[in-house]
């Protein structure tokens, strides 16, 4: 009876027994609050200055001290870990499947509109958490995952097109338009070029549309 | 005429400055160590790593550089010229396909060459107070571009201005130095088969080459 998914068990005289709410761990909530505070104020930070912040700026921040960084997150790389994954789980939050069914142009502007949204959003964190990620391999399995998530987002809207051809071609297409798509492609286009959201939209919807073999009928 | 040439005073050889040169070849075997460092890893060595590779003191290093930025930037001066004389542009005139291969393979060996140094310059460039690194790093940019535009004259000038822009953007942005990366180290892909994917998506992306004008008989 100690396996606390017994619990969750109907008992046979369950109607009669008085319902307990489950138990509140206020300390354990606090302490979650604490870390996505923390969290938060490292990716208020680096959009702000688009640089690895330092543990004192982060606990100034978010209103704590740098003790209660450390008693949380062992070094700076665990709590850079923790934001990627925040990142991940938000961005795929934001990031539903629209138009799969719909004609080809239209799977395109969907496609670049939200990943130019994501983009947006995530460009200055990308660029300070994929720095020297290959020196943390949890950090690098984290840039690992989200790279496989655009691609597979990409296969799926694609996926009339990149159906019609040979596997290998396939593989070249999506490597092509990985590399268009990227954010440091993104952040060239909006920083260097200074293209607006749209201009730098159209850029993307361009390319995809020469890069994409024809769309079978 | 013959006379002249008898009665000019005999020209006397420059003067060599062997305290000059030793000192140009330690500066150039501190540089080479520290290119060399980030071939192995690529992270930012420290001075002492340097020293130890180059076979100098820490002092050593210092006293021909000021800082280590000095050094990246010097780096990168070295690089950046050591490119440019490796790979001549090649097949200019040639057909499509020609321009297209030399065009893949001389970026190829320039981003299997220089990536660690890249993403140590981009990691640096924003903290550099001198400019001196975003200098370099632009400069590497036109370059590439340049470079691009020379080899597809043809196929670009048959594109309105807007449009050669845009693809001008999305071919730099498919030959980036981290999309090569991505193909090697993420993807495993070979020298040749990271080659072939560039090649197969630049001819997608170009437009129809313009037909030579017979040549008149």
């Amino acid at each position: 009876m100690d396996d606390p998914m017994a619990s969750t068990a109907v008992a046979p005289n369950a109607e009669s027994a008085p319902r307990k709410a489950p138990r509140v761990d206020g300390r354990r909530l606090r302490s979650e609050r604490t870390r996505r505070l923390i969290v938060e104020a490292y990716m208020a930070l680096v959009r702000e200055n688009a640089q690895m912040p330092t543990a004192a700026q982060i606990a100034e921040r978010a209103g704590y001290s740098v003790r209660s960084i450390f008693e949380r997150f062992p070094d700076l790389t665990a709590l850079r870990v923790a934001v990627t994954d925040y990142a991940i789980a938000e961005a795929r939050a934001h990031a539903s499947l629209r138009d799969l069914d719909a004609p080809r142009a239209t799977r395109i502007r969907s496609q670049v509109e939200q990943r130019a949204r994501t983009c947006e959003r995530w460009q200055p964190l990308w660029r300070v958490l994929s720095m020297d990620a290959s020196q943390s391999p949890d950090l690098d399995q984290r840039i690992t995952v989200i790279r496989q998530l655009i691609v597979m987002r990409m296969e799926m809207m694609f996926k009339p097109e990149l159906s019609a051809v040979a596997s290998s071609d396939r593989r070249k297409v999506v490597l092509a338009l990985e590399a268009i798509t990227a954010f440091e492609s993104w952040a060239r286009m909006r920083e260097l070029y200074a293209l607006s959201v749209d201009a730098a939209s159209a850029v993307w919807v361009r390319a995809i549309d020469r890069l994409l073999p024809a769309t079978p009928s | 005429m013959g006379t002249e040439l008898q009665d000019a005073p005999i020209s006397k050889p420059p003067r060599i400055d062997g305290r000059r040169l030793r000192s140009e070849r330690t500066k150039q075997l501190i540089i080479e160590a520290f290119l060399s460092l980030l071939r192995d890893s690529p992270q930012m060595p420290t001075a002492v790593q340097i020293a130890e590779r180059a076979g100098y003191s820490v002092r050593s290093i210092f006293e021909r550089f000021p800082d280590l930025n000095a050094l990246r930037v010097a780096a990168t001066d070295y690089s950046l010229a050591q490119a440019l004389a490796l790979a001549p542009p090649r097949g200019v005139d040639g057909d499509r396909e020609t321009r297209v291969r030399s065009q893949v393979n001389t970026r190829a060996h320039t981003c299997e060459r220089g990536v660690s140094l890249w993403r140590v310059l981009l990691q640096f460039a924003d903290q550099d107070p001198t400019g001196q690194l975003r200098q370099r790093v632009a400069r590497a940019r036109e370059t590439t571009v340049g470079r691009i535009e020379l080899m597809y004259r043809a196929e670009l000038s048959t594109l309105p201005e807007d449009e050669r822009f845009q693809l001008l953007i999305a071919l730099e942005a498919l030959t980036d130095m981290e999309s090569w990366a991505r193909m090697r180290e993420q993807h495993g892909l070979s020298f040749d088969e990271a080659c072939e994917v560039w090649i197969h998506a630049i001819d997608r992306l170009l437009p129809p080459t313009p037909a030579v004008p017979a040549a008149e008989s």
